[in-house]
């Protein structure tokens, strides 16, 4: 992006009403055009926000960080350079670049960098913490040729590392990625020397732009999607399984095939990271079954599921994978080697990304996995991801458990040995809440979503509960499924957000809930603040039983209303309270 | 109108949104109540960029008014 471009964007009229993004840049040097830059990108990401940057004093970033009052933004964006380790590490301070002088830079860059660790945690339990490592080229101040390594700077290069791995821990921080940096923006163009002297302003207008970028994309912080669905011939594997067999599919080296060998490498690295897989594949089942024997596929049958293999229509195919899963369109991707398959699924999916597997174009497949990646990328993987694919292969025994006959659901849950853990209190705070909240659609009480530091801010009112649930049976934990939030008076009780993963529906676990919340708070009556949204369909289903008038508004149940009707519940209960 | 009026109208236009064009064509540091500093810092990296030149800091007092900085561009020899 160019600075008139990003200027011509940030003259379009904002409406007054969106919601404002608070932005704290902070950074020693004079951000200029950095923060124009910033305030364009963010504005392209996030076009339904009002972007609002701040910045502090120049040449005093521990100064600005130690001020900071966290309530007052949304975000924090950090951006490191050099000098702000030690100021002889830039080119505006004349304190000398003698050998002599070496250990004593080394001393104040470790004593700084330790104290923009404690400043970093400190502030990333109150609000997400955004930083961008030194991307200039350090002076020429060691006595070493450009070209070597020198010691001291290699000693410096691995304090800074050290420092990155020990913040990036924190659940709150995001790190820019030094290598998309440098791919981005090449190393040598980045320093603008004559800028630096003259304004204070060390980037060139398109490393500027570079970093801003970056930060951009992970101040946004996108909702990773949640499945993909591939094709299997010349797609998972090269070769079409009806003509060459199940012996003549290849996705080795010396079988020319190596690409779907990383294309299946890939897709069991996000199994395993929680991202669900399916397969749409027009095909013979009793073949397709036996190729998933073979044991040298670098994905298994296991991490699939489900498996639609027919020779009907992909739409089709993909339409019943999304009913199994339960998610949107807009949450998949599908990837199929044929442009008329990816475009016919597109067609009736236009929020899908839909991709056409590039079976020998090496640069296409990179591209396609770092795209993907992207597209899938989250900050940590959680039990509750490596649980999901099993809870939703037993989610649909449930379902047709429930539909078909009550009694037999009965009598599977009596038998089910199931334990509900309900984790009471907001310290230390687990961010699995913020994510159900902010990912669950169906049963959820009024669809309100929290950004980071919003969700922070009202955990910190004394009043407010936080209830978090875990579930698991015989069959297996679904790890926590559920969260409960609001505020308590003497006789009622408040609840705000009330959330449930659809893998643990069937199970009676919101009465349990119900139970647990009567009990704990020995309320009367608990209101919901419940609002109809298009999705929440199956928790309007739910509060139909206990309310005979239309939903709107408040919802209110009583304790004696819920004693009356609540179904048999067979869950051993157990509590943990935090704080 | 120059090709170069045009693209220094957008530069303008770009660092100072409140102007409208015939505001612009008459601006100055005196009339322009946002032509502070920073103002100045952006105008100059924006010409910079557009134009392809390098301004050195000596020149800047030069570039005063939306005429002054054509008569530079004029100097300058930016292609017409």
């Amino acid at each position: 992006m160019r600075l008139l471009d990003a200027l011509e964007l940030l003259k379009r009229p904002v409406p007054e009403e969106l919601q404002p993004l608070r932005v704290y840049l902070a950074c020693s040097f004079t951000p200029l055009h950095l923060q124009t830059f910033l305030a364009a990108h963010l504005r392209s990401l996030l076009p339904d926000r009002r972007i609002d940057i701040k910045i502090g004093v120049y040449g005093d970033l521990a100064g600005n960080l130690g001020g900071l009052v966290p309530s007052d933004f949304d975000i924090l964006a950090v951006v490191l350079e050099w000098p702000d380790l030690d100021l002889r590490l830039g080119i505006r301070n004349l304190g000398g670049w003698r050998a002599k002088d070496m250990p004593d830079i080394m001393e104040t860059v470790d004593r700084r960098l330790s104290q923009l660790g404690r400043s970093s945690k400190l502030l990333s339990s109150s609000l997400p913490v955004v930083i961008c490592l030194p991307g200039v080229p350090l002076p020429p101040l060691f006595f070493t040729r450009t070209q070597q390594g020198a010691t001291h700077e290699l000693q410096l290069r691995n304090a800074l590392t050290s420092f990155a791995l020990a913040v990036s821990r924190e659940p709150g921080v995001r790190i820019v990625n030094p290598q998309s940096l440098d791919e981005l923006s090449p190393a040598g163009e980045r320093f603008d020397l004559r800028s630096e002297v003259m304004t204070g302003f060390p980037y060139t207008m398109a490393h500027a732009s570079s970093v801003a970028e970056l930060l951009a994309v992970l101040i946004h912080n996108s909702a990773p999607k949640k499945g993909l669905i591939t094709d299997l011939d010349d797609t998972l594997w090269a070769g079409i399984l009806g003509e060459v067999g199940v012996d003549g599919l290849a996705w080795s080296m010396d079988q020319h095939a190596h690409l779907h060998g990383v294309y299946q490498q890939f897709l069991a690295s996000l199994a395993s990271a929680g991202v669900l897989i399916g397969v749409a594949s027009k095909n013979d089942p009793a073949l397709v079954e036996k190729a998933f024997a073979r044991k040298d596929l670098h994905l298994s049958r296991e991490d699939i599921f489900p498996f639609e293999v027919h020779w009907n229509r992909k739409s089709g195919s993909v339409q019943r994978i999304l009913e199994t899963w339960n998610i949107g369109s807009d949450a998949v991707v599908f990837i199929d080697d044929s442009p008329m398959e990816v475009a016919e699924v597109k067609a009736v999916f236009p929020d899908m990304e839909c991709v056409v597997f590039p079976q020998s174009d090496y640069p296409a497949l990179w591209k396609m996995l770092r795209r993907l990646r992207d597209l899938f990328g989250r900050s940590v993987v959680t039990a509750e991801d490596e649980l999901r694919l099993r809870s939703i292969r037993d989610a649909g025994v449930l379902r047709g458990l429930s539909a078909d006959a009550p009694d037999s659901l009965d009598e599977f849950l009596s038998l089910a040995e199931a334990k509900i853990h309900f984790t009471f209190g907001k310290r230390p705070l687990d961010p699995r809440a913020l994510e159900l909240i902010n990912k669950t659609s169906q049963f959820n009480l009024n669809g309100v979503r929290f950004s980071e530091s919003a969700w922070m801010n009202h955990l910190k009112d004394p009043a407010a509960f936080l209830v978090l649930v875990n579930y698991e049976d015989k069959f297996g934990p679904l790890g926590k499924i559920a969260v409960i939030t609001g505020k308590a008076d003497i006789q009622r009780l408040f609840v705000d957000a009330w959330v449930m993963s659809c893998r643990a529906f069937s199970r009676r676990i919101e009465h349990q809930c119900l139970k647990y919340l009567f009990k704990k708070f020995a309320a009367e009556e608990i209101v919901f603040d419940f609002r109809e949204t298009p999705r929440n369909g199956p928790l309007q289903e739910f509060f139909r039983k206990w309310s005979n008038g239309p939903l709107s508004g408040n919802i209110h149940i009583s304790g004696a209303a819920f004693r009356a009707n609540a179904p048999s519940l067979y869950h051993r209960v157990e509590e943990e309270v935090l704080d | 109108m120059t090709e170069t009026d045009a693209r220094l109208i957008r530069c303008f236009s770009a660092v100072f949104p409140s102007l409208s064009g015939e505001e612009i064509e008459a601006a100055s540091l005196e009339t322009v109540s946002g032509w502070d500093s920073l103002a100045t810092v952006r105008l100059v990296a924006v010409l910079e960029e557009e134009f392809g030149l390098q301004i050195d800091l000596g020149e800047w007092q030069e570039l005063s008014s939306f005429a002054s900085i054509r008569h530079y561009l004029q100097k300058r020899s930016v292609a017409q």
